[in-house]
């Protein structure tokens, strides 16, 4: 039994060791850089934020890890925050939500007015698509439709006025599984947030 | 042992092998993933190539330092072990200071553990030679490297959008191939450039 | 039955729209090396699924009851690759004991799985997909392998005919394989779209 934890460690000495003083480099490089990998994430976000709600000054923590509905069933926790314009008054929400399809992922940030009764708009978080396709979602004739357009249920059409704001969205052309996956995940995560805050009375005056 | 001129030559060598004779890219054909997957645009080829040269270097270095200790069965994971250490360290650099490009880059900054141009320079070169001609060759290798990916980004890059690192370079009017951006152009433009390399090479030996 | 159609289509999104050799260039280097015949080409195919089936579900609990719960996220390249490299090597002494012809057709590609990109490129996008689903990792990561083992066969098929053909001197070998892949991408790309 000793003889062959004296072979193991003679064999092995070499790869312990070095872990050890790798996992000390990483342990270092990680201590000196994770605060500002945090700040970075925090300053994109906010960015993309301030992009959507234009009265924005500042942003705080409405609800904490609150549940959306994921994919097939499942929940998602994500923060919303509360955006507060110059005077401190409250300017919308906005929240970040994910959509998973099939070996797919998007993430969108989108922001929604103070009563959550009219869409601001969405960002583009984060998106792994295929090169050359990825952009489509930020194409502006398709992007501009959300702004303003009611929070209630959105529908997805191939043939109509893109300049028309209402539920009626009109798809990007050679990309309607994208544009599928957006309007998913609009539907599926607008309404639980707006029930989320009214139960929390964060939305001022009786918004629907 | 070889005497010290000879000595001199070959460091000179080390470092100057990697930009075309052993160039891995174009004479080699080791590391295409990257050559293909991140050059759409120069800036994160640059980006890439610059990875690549920190890791190989590193790399080279903490390889040679423990050659002598090596045990022919844990070689390999003792190779994965310290690229992956350096990778980890470079990924966190990038998403500290270069956000932006962390995030073009993605998943191709961590794929660059499993790039066989470090762990082929850590068999071939780094675990038979001393430290400073590990050095020398790992930046040789790694900036023959980055040369071959800024080719191809600038190629893909002025042809898909018409710019040169973010800078319009090409007049008015000039319709971009979007085709060039897709993997389609990828695959093309490395095929014809390693047939131009070969074409080349074949020239000189005539 | 929901769930098993999220499972095929998963399987289906992998193999063919988002097969890693046309869209992500993962795994190019054996793509282009081992895809001379087909019949190693479909043995390297079959291996690499195999590997890629076995890490990507190893990783996947290392990281979802290792890593995660421990705040160890940092480790993670170094934990997959590790895995991954452990993976090869079991593979290579199952093969070796149990299927000596097998191991001996194999030859030197078996250690060589371990660099390729394909399967640290999964583990990695099964990460940043945010499966979390064991039934679903195992079914992305064989479908993954596979998608592999479909892209590197075609190509291997193509290259016997291809000797045939009349190729310029200097274009012989990699650099008219490479632009026959581009040509095989822009046929995989009538798939796009056809399921996220």
């Amino acid at each position: 039994m000793f003889s062959k934890l004296k072979y193991f460690i003679a064999e092995s000495w070499l790869l312990l060791v070095s872990s050890f003083l790798f996992g000390l480099l990483i342990a270092v490089a990680d201590a000196a850089w994770s605060a500002k990998i945090a700040q970075n994430k925090a300053e994109k976000l906010s960015g993309l934020m301030t992009s959507l709600v234009s009265d924005a000054n500042s942003f705080e923590i409405a609800i904490k890890e609150a549940n959306l509905p994921g994919n097939g069933g499942q929940t998602v926790k994500t923060d919303i925050y509360k955006a507060l314009d110059k005077q401190g008054n409250c300017a919308g929400f906005a929240f970040i939500a994910a959509g998973t399809g099939f070996a797919d992922k998007i993430e969108l940030v989108i922001a929604v007015d103070a009563r959550c009764e009219k869409l601001f708009g969405f960002n583009v978080l984060s998106s792994n698509e295929t090169p050359g396709f990825g952009d489509k979602m930020k194409n502006a004739i398709f992007s501009n439709q959300f702004k303003g357009a009611p929070t209630g249920k959105l529908e997805l059409i191939k043939i109509g006025d893109a300049g028309k704001i209402d539920n009626e969205i009109v798809a990007i052309s050679g990309a309607t599984v994208t544009s599928t996956a957006v309007i998913n995940i609009f539907n599926k995560s607008i309404k639980s947030v707006k029930e989320q805050l009214q139960q929390k009375g964060l939305i001022t005056g009786n918004g629907g | 042992m070889a005497g010290e001129s000879s000595v001199k030559i070959n460091y000179l060598g080390a470092l100057t092998a990697g930009l075309w004779r052993e160039n891995p890219t174009f004479r080699l054909l080791i590391g295409m993933c990257p050559p293909l997957a991140v050059t759409t645009a120069v800036k994160p080829a640059l980006t890439m190539g610059l990875s690549v040269i920190f890791v190989l270097v590193c790399s080279n270095l903490a390889i040679s330092l423990m050659r002598n200790l090596l045990k022919p069965h844990l070689r390999i994971i003792m190779f994965c072990l310290s690229i992956a250490t350096f990778v980890t360290i470079c990924d966190l650099y990038l998403r500290a200071f270069a956000p932006v490009m962390s995030e073009i880059l993605g998943a191709y900054v961590p794929l660059i553990i499993v790039n066989c141009i470090i762990i082929f320079r850590a068999e071939a070169c780094a675990s038979k030679n001393d430290v400073w001609f590990s050095i020398l060759d790992g930046i040789g290798s790694g900036t023959g490297f980055t040369i071959a990916l800024c080719i191809m980004a600038g190629i893909r890059e002025i042809l898909a959008s018409g710019t040169f690192a973010g800078i319009a370079v090409m007049p008015r009017g000039f319709v971009p191939w979007a085709a060039m951006q897709m993997p389609v152009g990828a695959f093309v433009t490395l095929g014809l450039l390693l047939g131009l390399a070969s074409l080349l090479t074949a020239k000189k030996a005539n | 039955m929901d769930r098993v159609y999220i499972l095929i289509m998963g399987f289906l999104s992998v193999v063919i729209v988002n097969n890693f050799v046309f869209t992500k260039f993962l795994g190019t280097c054996p793509y282009l090396g081992v895809s001379g015949r087909l019949d190693t080409a479909f043995g390297m195919g079959m291996a690499v699924t195999f590997v890629t089936a076995m890490s990507g579900i190893m990783t996947w609990l290392i990281d979802f009851y290792v890593l995660v719960p421990l705040g160890l996220e940092i480790t993670r390249y170094i934990c997959y690759i590790v895995v991954i490299a452990g993976a090869v090597q079991l593979v290579e002494m199952y093969v070796k004991k149990f299927f000596p012809v097998l191991n001996k057709s194999f030859g030197i590609f078996l250690p060589l799985i371990s660099t390729n990109c394909v399967i640290l490129g999964l583990c990695l996008f099964i990460n940043i997909w945010g499966t979390n689903n064991l039934l679903e990792v195992a079914v992305l990561s064989t479908g993954t392998g596979f998608g592999f083992a479909v892209a590197i066969c075609i190509m291997a098929a193509i290259r016997e005919n291809l000797i045939m053909v009349d190729v310029p001197e200097s274009f012989k070998g990699a650099p008219v394989t490479l632009i026959t892949a581009g040509l095989l991408t822009m046929a995989f790309m009538g798939f796009t779209g056809m399921i996220r």
